[in-house]
């Protein structure tokens, strides 16, 4: 379960500051597949990055499964991420010098959990790219990178994917694919995603929707009082 | 655990070829710390060993006055009591040798060594050729002689020549000998001869220079006890005794300090390698923040990754360090390889690195590596997970962890330098200068960095940009500006050293000054060496004959002062203990001025004496204390009238500490010397000494335009060893440039792909990378050089006490030579940039 309460960010521009998100709060149920939605600029990513513990906000706060991660150190938080939360980003992310097997293995290997090797396989496998394991990424493409990164979320098993315009710079066919990734791992482990994009057709094939302008939200078709078990039956 | 170790591997994977030149660096420093190690360790066994051979005895008692009347029966009877088993005696004295042959008007001053049948008791005689030394060869007028002395007189091998009065046949060259001093000054060659014949010279009269040394063989277990025994006989007498276990804790002494001191060559090397390490971390965590950033979304802490690094850092820095071992190993092959053939105590030692030596620069190598990539890399833990999400710039920030580690760093390298140099205050000293100079260098690099600044709005569009590309963000310009400018400030700071003194030396032998000096005139042979420097057909120029005795200082009576024997003397620490050599004159030279008292006008009866300054501040010395002397054996007190500043430089008439009044001392046993023009030609000069040889022949002459080629030859290989000193420094400056633009590359073959793309062509590219590099190689030079100015003004002023001078050839060289270099460097390492095609590098961005 993540849970938002009155969670605002204000940065600041030059000497100004600029909030990029106006105080809001929000439950997403387990198991859920919410779309974030919103015109660039509109706080989206902002409020991705501070559902992952990736940035703190300048007010409320989040909760994940009931513990308030805004008061935990960046270790903890690390810890936290590594256990419960995968993240996908629109630019991909991939660490240059690791090959792809590699770039799966480590948040496993920073957990410490065993198997690492014949896991890591199995995921490149699950994302189709049983062959390209040894390649960098610089020798795949964009499509491969962000499979490999999909991958890379999916290493710990995590609760929680979140996913920050994955489909942003592929073409539409890559596009499609990863989205479709993105819908077998929720149906198959029963993964909460939380897919941030500017795309109405892309979030239309989610369960709930929130759609934000200028950090405000303007639109909220969440079950946000429901249990995805629920809601189903 | 597992995830540190297998990230540090990968990322080594990844990142060694960029870090490579980095490293080298430090292989270099330990490459001569452990060469300079393990050589001098090698042959400091050797001479510990041949120690007895040094010393050619086990107990060695020499004095430079005839032997005190009761001296002989003390040591007789001490040496019966310890159960010497064998003894001999040599005699030692500076004199002139000349071909007996006429028609070779040359003559040559040699250290003539006069030794007895059992001579030597440890170490041998080497002579040249298939010849073996016996005592035969000197029997009868039988002569030994150096290979310089044949060259310079003409002569070889069953030739005679003549010493004093007495010919002798040279009968062998000697290649070595025990006892002689490795790269010791020396007046001369050496001339051995039978000490029987040594009378039949007449060079040995009262008060002539020579050291009587007297050989023991004596039982190990006995040696330190008539050692003790007999300094305790003689502690107011000038004999003077030694073991050869007190020469073998010296040689191991002298070795020890050697050893640490030039090994500090080594670290300071390493160090600049620990400094570019630093650099280069700084910017290869810049590089990495995505990579940081993205192990900390995927749940790393800062200190797994902080770890990942260091273990990086120390396997390259190990990889360096094991890498300066085995060019150790080259170097000191090739050195066991040069030396191979010659038959000097340094040939003897086995060479090969020592283990000691090897773990010592590979622990530096590790340790340097380590302390200097710490601080940067504690910037990882400011890096956040969210720049992933925009871009934001992750700017350098300090906090109680960073100065806490930064103070425990400095705290480790003052430690580290204190244990290279067996000396805390060395260490402090060390670091403390070289933090001065990094930071001088720093703010010289930032000033003259701001200097060229305006070129920025230069009209030519690659001066323009090469100029900016100085202050670029994670420029290596302070790094490459320190390293290579250190490297010049070496070369050029030695050379124009070395210009200076030897400007320094010719000008005081060009000018109308004396430039030859005659020794030991007997007072019989003045009126005679008057009348013969007179002669303007040996073609002398102006001359003075001064008497000259030779005293000691046996006790001080004053105001300050007190000291009632001659060990109170030796143990005051005033630098009153050493022998003086004195005369006795009724006028002040023009280099002399009273400063308190007054010179006598006239003779008188009563002994007064004028000390100079600088020695009456430091032994507290004042007008109306008595001093006595012990002159040639005989005392004298005498009570200062005056104390008088010297001009040292001006002091060609010869200098005196104590200037007695006339009256006194007269009659007393006293020998002349003369300081004189000489001709001006070498060939005038041979025929000059020769000539008066022949007539005076126990006078000794000093060309002091031989003393100059000696002290140039000393000085070209002093300068050699600095350069090559300097040089290595440089290298390494290079290899970090080498290595700042392998670093920095990837900005730069990016801007070049945006420049190529917007209409610039290669030739223009490469013009901003020659301006580039030509401006931080001049920046560089600059600062060398400016460093040099500074170095040479230090020195000559405070040091040499000599007029500072500035060589502008030596500086405009050294810029231009550096620029050059650092130019070629920078543009033929950076050819990738000029050769890649744009699309490709934009499209992988």
């Amino acid at each position: 379960m993540i849970e938002l309460r009155e969670v605002s960010k204000t940065v600041m521009s030059g000497s100004e500051p600029l909030t990029i998100l106006h105080p809001l709060s929000l439950r997403i149920p387990q198991r859920e597949f919410v779309a974030i939605v919103g015109p660039s600029g509109s706080g989206k990513s902002t409020l991705l990055g501070l559902i992952a513990g990736l940035d703190a906000p300048t007010s409320g706060s989040v909760l994940i499964d009931g513990v308030d991660i805004t008061r935990l150190g960046e270790d903890a938080l690390a810890k936290l991420r590594g256990e419960k939360i995968g993240f996908v980003f629109q630019f991909f992310h991939l660490i240059p010098s690791l090959t792809a097997y590699e770039n799966v293995a480590v948040p496993m290997e920073i957990a410490g959990v065993d198997a690492v090797r014949s896991r890591a396989h199995q995921l490149l496998e699950e994302v189709g790219l049983t062959g390209r394991s040894h390649h960098y990424p610089s020798q795949l493409s964009g499509g491969e990178q962000q499979r490999v990164a999909l991958a890379r979320a999916l290493a710990n098993d995590p609760p929680i994917v979140l996913a920050d315009e994955p489909t942003g710079n592929l073409d539409s066919a890559n596009g499609r694919l990863i989205l479709d990734l993105l819908r077998a791992i929720h149906q198959k482990r029963g993964t909460t995603i939380v897919l941030v994009t500017h795309d109405r057709e892309l979030a239309a094939l989610a369960d709930g929707r929130l759609v934000l302008r200028d950090g405000r939200v303007v639109e909220n078709t969440l079950h946000e009082d429901a249990d995805k078990e629920a809601v189903r039956k | 655990m597992i995830f540190v170790l297998r990230m540090a591997v990968r990322e080594t994977r990844a990142s060694w070829k960029r870090l490579l030149f980095f490293f080298i660096c430090i292989a270099v420093g330990v490459a001569a710390i452990v060469t300079l190690r393990s050589v001098i360790q090698s042959v400091r066994d050797v001479f510990g060993s041949e120690a007895k051979g040094l010393l050619a005895a086990d107990v060695l008692i020499a004095t430079n006055r005839e032997w005190p009347p009761a001296a002989r029966a003390t040591i007789d009877r001490r040496l019966l009591e310890a159960g010497s088993t064998a003894r001999t005696e040599t005699i030692e004295t500076p004199t002139m040798v000349r071909p007996t042959d006429r028609s070779k008007p040359v003559a040559k001053m040699v250290e003539l060594r006069a030794v007895q049948p059992e001579y030597p008791l440890y170490g041998a005689v080497v002579l040249q050729g298939a010849d073996r030394y016996s005592y035969a060869l000197l029997r009868d007028h039988g002569a030994l002689v150096r290979p310089e002395l044949l060259t310079a007189l003409g002569v070889e091998v069953g030739d005679e020549i003549t010493i004093g009065q007495a010919p002798f046949a040279i009968r062998g060259v000697i290649v070595s000998e025990p006892g002689r001093r490795v790269g010791g000054f020396s007046l001369g060659p050496r001339v051995i001869i039978d000490y029987a014949d040594l009378p039949s010279t007449g060079i040995i009269s009262f008060g002539s220079r020579a050291d009587r040394r007297l050989h023991a063989k004596v039982p190990d277990d006995r040696i330190d006890d008539l050692v003790r025994e007999l300094r305790a006989d003689f502690k107011d007498d000038f004999v003077n005794t030694r073991s050869y276990r007190s020469t073998e804790d010296q040689i191991g002494r002298d070795f020890e300090r050697a050893e640490n001191y030039l090994s500090l060559v080594g670290l300071i090397i390493v160090i600049l390698g620990g400094i570019a390490v630093s650099s280069v971390t700084r910017v290869f965590i810049l590089q990495k923040i995505r990579s940081i950033a993205v192990l900390k979304c995927v749940g790393a802490r800062s200190a797994q990754i902080i770890a990942v690094y260091i273990l990086q850092v120390m396997a390259l820095g190990l990889a360096g360090s094991l890498l300066g071992v085995a060019m150790a190993r080259g170097v000191i092959a090739a050195i066991a390889l040069a030396l191979g053939g010659s038959t000097s105590l340094l040939a003897q030692a086995h060479y090969g690195v020592t283990w000691s030596a090897a773990a010592q620069g590979v622990g530096i190598g590790v340790l340097v590596s380590l302390l200097f990539a710490v601080v940067p890399l504690l910037q990882v833990r400011f890096i956040k997970p969210s720049l992933l999400l925009r871009d934001e710039s992750v700017r350098r920030r300090r906090d109680w962890l960073s100065a806490v580690t930064m103070a425990a760093v400095s705290a480790a390298l003052v430690a580290l330098t204190a244990w290279q140099a067996a000396s805390l205050r060395v260490g402090v000293v060390v670091c403390a200068g070289f933090a001065g100079l990094a930071v001088v260098l720093h703010f010289a690099g930032r000033g003259l960095v701001a200097l060229v600044a305006p070129l920025s709005a230069s009209r030519s569009f690659p001066l323009r940009h090469a100029v900016l590309h100085l202050s670029r963000p994670g420029n290596q310009t302070r790094v490459i500006l320190l390293a290579v400018g250190l490297g010049a400030f070496f070369i050029v700071g030695v050379r124009s050293l070395q210009a200076s003194l030897l400007g320094e030396f010719s000008v005081q032998v060009d000018a109308d000054a004396p430039d030859m000096f005659l020794l030991d005139v007997q007072k019989p042979q003045v009126e005679g060496v008057r009348a013969f420097l007179g002669d303007r057909s040996h073609g002398a120029g102006e001359f003075q004959l001064i008497p000259v005795m030779r005293a000691r200082v046996t006790a001080v009576s004053g105001r300050e002062t007190t000291l009632d024997s001659p060990e109170a003397v030796r143990q005051s620490g005033m630098s009153i203990g050493r022998e003086f050599t004195i005369t006795y004159r009724d006028r002040l030279e023009s280099n002399e001025r009273v400063v308190e008292g007054a010179f006598w006008l006239s003779p008188s009866t009563e002994p007064e004496v004028s000390v100079e300054r600088d020695l009456a501040v430091r032994a507290r010395l004042h007008v109306g204390d008595t001093i006595r002397f012990d002159i040639l054996g005989r005392p004298l007190a005498a009570r200062i009238t005056s104390i008088r500043d010297v001009e040292w430089r001006e002091s060609r008439n010869g200098g005196f500490v104590f200037v007695f009044r006339p009256g006194v001392l007269d009659q007393a046993p006293q020998t002349w010397v003369a300081p004189l023009k000489g001709p001006a030609t070498p060939a005038d000069r041979a025929r000059f000494q020769h000539d008066l040889v022949v007539r005076f022949p126990n006078v000794s002459v000093i060309d002091f335009h031989e003393i100059l080629e000696t002290i140039r030859d000393v000085m070209s290989k002093v300068t050699l060893a600095i350069t090559v000193v300097g040089g290595l420094v440089l290298f390494s400056g290079v290899l970090i440039l080498v290595g700042a633009v392998a670093m920095t590359k990837f900005q730069r073959v990016y801007e070049a792909a945006v420049f190529k793309t917007l209409g610039a062509n290669t030739r223009t590219i490469a013009r901003m990378l020659l301006f580039e590099y030509g401006v931080l190689g001049s920046l560089a030079g600059a600062i060398g050089s400016l460093g040099a100015v500074a170095l040479t003004w230090g020195v000559s002023k405070y040091a040499l006490e000599i007029p500072w001078r500035v060589f502008p050839r030596e500086h405009v060289a050294g810029i231009l030579l550096t620029a050059l270099l650092v130019a070629s460097i920078g543009v033929l390492s950076s050819l990738d940039v000029l050769r890649n095609k744009p699309l490709a590098t934009l499209r992988a961005e």
